[in-house]
């Protein structure tokens, strides 16, 4: 998993204002060519998922055995896989589970992360202590084995797999939150608010979120990257989703690699659309970074 | 009475027939791109394939000497033969140990259905006229490895009567085993084994892959088989590497003189699939195995010279398997209803190219010359959307209803086909099915549990040559082996009678009721199938593998009348 | 500066024990156990056998007894035997750890070894069409699954070469040329996505290194740029990518488990996996636990060394 910022890195400066943050991402992804090809991959990813049932050509699931591992063609753009189903239906599918697989894991991963950092962060005390323990403790056991572990434990299907995943997230996420509370506590604003006896909540909502939703947001976009290649090994090591699901991850690892030379289309394009959306995601990341990072605006 | 060896005796013309089975072969084969086309019902189950079923022995003289490798798929999961029937085990096992009788090795089969029982420890065998007592007559000057604590002695009865005990005691063996009243030993060459109850085919049961003789000394060292593995065999373990390897040599005290011809054997652990074919396409595996035409087709491109021989297609392992002894599937109806919405011959014609067989369970020549057709598996196995559907509304499910299916991918191919049923039951009779594919570990210990509900791609244990074995020891309900939970009074009355009739008319006759009846009554709803194909380097010499016994697995014995031409 | 290591110390143990914890309840929360990976392809076991090996296994204890015998095994060093193979862990350990270490420091080594290069070209070219080619070759590396580059390899690798890396892992003492055609590729493999993740970091530290007002100055003085880049900003920009390498560690022990698979070789990556689908809990834990105790140490290094480079971290 690729953690792409660097640890010790705070937001040291007082960001309130919502719209200047979305104005200069703007600015940021209209001069970085970059940028706009990932926020362009990001939308086409979305947009196919919600409208998924109008842009498939053919159900995903109706297998016509006879014309099974046929290569690509007028009919079949993607060709088809070896019990003749449409691969281009599937793959257009596949995103919807990929999309899946943003909302439960990262989204659970995110934001439970996020409580978590936030409680640690704000109170610190015991409360901090303890909950950094449990969380390093989880850091210690490698990602893919971790995810590994509950699947077997919760029994395999998409849905386990995803929880699995927002397992592994959750650890490091709320450890950079809580470095960005901590550091957003040291701000001048927070100490008068709470001189004056402002609710907690109230000065989390104001003062301490804010500077924590741009590190979440970039760590989210590089998480729903990697949560799709995590997804594809747990069904490599065959405990993730279950057929006759169209993810991308187990079109990959399955009918892919085991018809890899009779039929290379069945895992050209579920791997295409894998690195594509990986692909999109962590560079969205970085334009994300090199919009809202202050050290990084610098530059002019 | 003389012994009377209830099997298929070898064809007399033994060249001729070969010769014209192998031009009929070659003919079919140039006619199959024309029927492949189009894809009509047909009458006989198989389409021949391009690839011998038959590799006739080498007529050079056999040379001795060099290395033979290949990269498995399988680890062993232990190497105690009373803990495990896996292949894992086996597929070195039968070269390091023998059992009392055998089956025929490559060069000496006159075809791959020969299944004459031939002496490996024992020189001949008696059964007396009730079939309850069976006398061996051990070969003189057996030796043990030589390596401690056996150092080469002779083997004895008591070795042998030490095994069978050890394997009636504890383990997954114990079924067959404990059939025994009591072993004796009147000197030391004579196996006398008493039986509870007659059974005629007895020796045969003591011929599988997985009865193998270990040693007495081992076990009484070390307390369990699962650190040496020490035997008669024409091979020793010199050295056991988990996942990495498992090296023989070649035993220079076996009493087969001059074999075996090959050095040194070595089996690589190669879990993955892609790796092992990677490994024979670079030399580095001498042994490949393919499950269909099309992956041997692509072999075949990158190396023009491998052999590849079709591995003979008798039967089918796995099925959909039913949690019969449950509701809904204990209905009758509802069985037979569940077979005629499954399109069968379909799978064959797509997912097999049209070379797998339809699905049945016992090996066909047992009962009969020729492969079963269509027409002969009952009108149940055919399918009948209609039929299939006004019995399940019989039966009390007019809305269909919904259940789970889990299974392991053992070959891509299986994948397929569980779609497609899930398909063909979702559209004939509103069955909804939820997948669950699982790794090997919990798959297994969830089918032989037998305590699971639902459907499941089920199986029936692999090494299985013997007719009682296939029989009795699967099919009767008190069986351990039986994992299809079905108790069938009619089945168990037919089963125990088998292994009581000596004739083999007889016995071919009663085998074909079993057959009929189990379709009849649907207890185990079998699949299509293909045994595959298996590929060589083109230097190894003796290469035929036979139905059942897979050279590669079950059937590893033969490998010591290999040999290398280089 | 010792009250630094030592609180830091203080804290890893801990965190160990819940590591600990956390792992002998995911082992024990499975479904289906070690006994049903026993029986292999049979599975004729009646169930009064079953109850005796469950014995023999320690598996009848309650739970809290079975902990405290696997926590005494750890801390005496003595892990105890393989459910599967009866074999002493420590065997299977002492086998498969220096295959694993191999691969992940061959791995580190080469995916530096292009990291570091094309980070650095990266950043000095930024915005021209060689900084984009490196970020668009990094961010490739970090898009494909492991298993899938690893299949690739050597499935073309056997057709196109009539060539695979010798099966049968052969150690680096006895058979170092065998040895390193092994490792090679599953190393290159391994490292191909750690060497993404890293290039990225070194550009975008070394973009901000080069900001800095002394390398200004440097330029300045009209130092050559070779000399400003290896001599002053790269050691400095050095820092961050090597807690991100001690950080990835992790994950290239993850990734070991793939490569190890694909390439046949017996390493612990490989052990672990099969021994969570077997059900073996002693291997899972013990694995577990000695990838946690490494991480921990790794973690507490890199720390130590960021402390004594910067001093500012020591007073906090």
């Amino acid at each position: 998993m690729a953690i792409a910022t660097a640890p010790g890195r705070t937001f040291d400066e007082p960001v309130t204002d919502h719209v200047s943050r979305i104005r200069a991402l703007w600015t940021v992804i209209k001069r970085k060519p970059l940028g706009m090809v990932s926020a362009g991959l990001i939308i086409i990813l979305v947009l196919t998922a919600i409208f998924a049932n109008v842009l498939a050509p053919y159900d995903p699931l109706a297998a016509q055995p006879e014309i099974r591992l046929a290569p690509p063609s007028w009919a079949h753009p993607f060709g088809t896989d070896d019990i003749g189903r449409d691969v281009l239906s599937r793959v257009i599918y596949g995103s919807r589970i990929s999309r899946w697989v943003g909302l439960l894991a990262v989204g659970i991963g995110t934001c439970v992360g996020m409580i978590v950092g936030l409680v640690s962060g704000y109170w610190e005390g015991r409360l901090d202590l303890m909950l950094q323990r449990v969380m390093d403790a989880l850091m210690t056991i490698p990602g893919l084995i971790l995810a590994l572990a509950i699947v077997s434990v919760l029994r395999p299907s998409t849905t386990n797999a995803m929880l699995a995943i927002a397992m592994v997230i959750i650890p490091g996420n709320s450890r950079v939150v809580r470095g960005a509370v901590l550091s957003a506590k040291q701000n001048r604003f927070v100490e008068a608010a709470q001189a004056i006896g402002c609710r907690d909540y109230r000065i989390i909502a104001s003062h301490i979120l804010p500077n924590v939703t741009a590190p979440i947001l970039i760590l989210a976009s590089i998480w729903l990257g990697n949560a799709i290649l995590i997804e594809a090994s747990l069904s490599f090591l065959g405990v993730g989703t279950q057929p006759p699901t169209p993810s991308w991850g187990l079109m990959l690892s399955s009918t892919g690699r085991a018809f890899m030379e009779q039929a290379p289309w069945l895992a050209i394009f579920p791997g295409l659309a894998i690195s594509l959306a990986v692909f999109g995601f962590n560079l969205f990341g970085d334009t994300l970074r090199d919009a809202w990072d202050p050290k990084l605006r610098r530059r002019g | 009475m003389p012994t009377r060896d209830p099997r298929p005796l070898p064809s007399r013309s033994r060249a001729t027939r070969r010769e014209f089975l192998k031009r009929a072969g070659w003919t079919t084969a140039a006619l199959t791109p024309l029927l492949a086309g189009s894809s009509p019902r047909r009458a006989f189950a198989q389409t021949a394939s391009p690839y011998p079923d038959w590799m006739p022995p080498s007529p050079n003289p056999p040379k001795r000497g060099k290395l033979l490798t290949r990269a498995s798929a399988w680890d062993p999961p232990v190497l105690d033969p009373r803990l495990t029937n896996s292949v894992g085990l086996s597929q070195f096992a039968t070269l390091t140990s023998n059992r009392l009788v055998r089956y025929p090795y490559s060069d000496e089969a006159a075809n791959t259905t020969d299944l004459t029982l031939k002496g490996d420890l024992a020189e001949s065998w008696q059964g007396s006229p009730d079939f309850r007592v069976w006398t061996f007559k051990l070969r003189k000057g057996v030796k043990w490895h030589n390596v401690a604590p056996l150092n080469g002695r002779e083997l004895v009865a008591a070795d042998v009567k030490y095994c069978y005990e050890q394997y009636a005691k504890e383990g997954v063996q114990s079924f067959t085993f404990q059939e025994i009243e009591g072993i004796e030993t009147p000197d030391k060459y004579t196996v006398r084994i008493h039986l509870k109850t007659p059974n005629t085919m007895f020796p045969q049961n003591l011929a599988e892959p997985v009865s193998i003789i270990f040693a007495r000394e081992v076990l009484e060292e070390d307390g369990d088989l699962k650190k040496r593995l020490i035997g008669t065999g024409p091979y020793m373990i010199k050295e056991n590497t988990r996942k990495v390897r498992v090296v023989l040599v070649r035993n220079p005290d076996y009493f087969e003189p001059g074999r075996p011809y090959v050095d040194e054997y070595h089996i690589l652990s190669t879990p993955d699939a892609a790796t092992r074919l990677a490994a024979f396409r670079s030399g580095q595996s001498d042994i490949h195995f393919v499950a269909s035409l099309n992956d041997a087709a692509a072999i075949k491109k990158t190396n023009p010279a491998a052999v590849i021989q079709e591995y003979k297609t008798v039967q089918t392992v796995f099925g959909l398997a039913l949690a019969q002894d449950k509701p809904p599937y204990n209905d009758v109806r509802v069985r037979r209803a569940i077979s005629m919405a499954i399109d069968r011959q379909k799978q064959v014609d797509t997912i097999y190219g049209g070379h797998g067989i339809l699905g049945w369970g016992i090996p066909y020549f047992y009962f009969q010359d020729k492969m079963p057709t269509a027409a002969q598996l009952g009108p149940y196995w055919q399918y009948k959307p209609t039929e299939a559907k006004r019995l399940l509304t019989e039966a009390g499910h007019p809305n269909g209803f919904e259940t789970t299916l889990f299974y392991y991918e053992y070959f891509p191919e299986m994948s397929s086909q569980v779609q497609l049923v899930q398909q063909d039951l979702k559209k004939n009779l509103n069955i909804e099915i939820k997948i669950s594919k699982l790794d090997y570990t919990t798959f297994y210990g969830r089918y032989a549990d037998g305590k699971w509900d639902g459907m499941s791609w089920g199986f029936k244990t692999g090494y299985a040559t013997g007719l009682d074995e296939q029989t009795y020891q699967y099919m009767h309900s008190k069986s351990t082996k039986n994992y299809w939970r079905f108790a069938d009074p009619g089945i168990d009355e037919l089963v125990t009678k088998l292994r009581r009739t000596p004739d083999r008319a007889e016995q071919r006759a009663l085998t074909k009721k079993v057959f009929e009846r189990e379709h009849d009554q649907v207890t185990r709803m079998w699949m299509p199938y293909d045994s595959g194909f298996l590929v060589w380097q083109p230097f190894l010499r003796n290469t035929g593998s036979l139905a059942l016994r897979r050279n590669d697995g079950y059937g590893a014995s033969t490998l010591a009348r290999l040999w290398i031409d280089k | 500066m010792y009250t630094y290591v030592a609180r830091r110390l203080a804290l890893s143990i801990p965190v160990l024990i819940l590591s600990s914890l956390i792992v002998f309840g995911l082992m024990r929360v499975m479904p289906g156990d070690a006994l049903t990976a026993l029986m292999g392809e049979s599975g004729n076991v009646s169930p009064k056998e079953l109850e005796k090996l469950r014995r023999d296994l320690g598996l009848d204890l309650p739970y809290y007894k079975q902990y405290l015998i696997w926590a005494w095994q750890m801390l005496s060093l003595s892990p105890g035997d393989s459910i599967f193979t009866n074999e002493p862990i420590s065997v299977a350990l002492k086998k498969s750890i220096p295959v694993t270490v191999e691969l992940a420091v061959l791995a580190m080594i080469l995916g530096l070894a292009i990291a570091v290069p094309i980070g650095v070209i990266s950043a000095t070219r930024q915005d021209k069409p060689s900084d984009y080619a490196g970020r668009v070759a990094a961010i490739t590396g970090l898009s494909l699954p492991d298993f899938w580059l690893g299949t690739l390899v050597i499935t073309f690798a056997a057709i196109w070469f009539r060539w695979i890396p010798p099966l049968g892992y052969a150690s680096l003492w006895t058979d170092p040329w065998t040895n390193l055609q092994q490792f090679l590729l599953p190393a290159a493999v391994l490292g191909f996505r750690l060497s993404a993740a890293t290039m990225r970091m070194t550009r975008s530290t070394l973009l901000e290194v080069l900001r800095e007002d002394y390398v200004r100055t440097a330029w300045a003085k009209g130092l050559g740029e070779r000399i400003i880049i290896y001599k002053h900003a790269l050691k400095n920009a050095l820092i961050p990518v090597i807690t991100l390498v001690g950080g990835q560690f992790g994950t290239l022990l993850a990734g070991t488990v793939i490569v190890e698979t694909i390439f046949a070789l017996p390493g612990m990556g490989r052990l672990t996996v099969e021994a969570i689908l077997f059900r073996d809990y002693p291997i899972v834990q013990t694995n577990v636990m000695l990838v946690a105790v490494t991480l921990v140490t790794l973690n507490l290094l890199v720390d130590l060394t960021y402390a004594w480079l910067d001093p500012r971290i020591r007073y906090q």
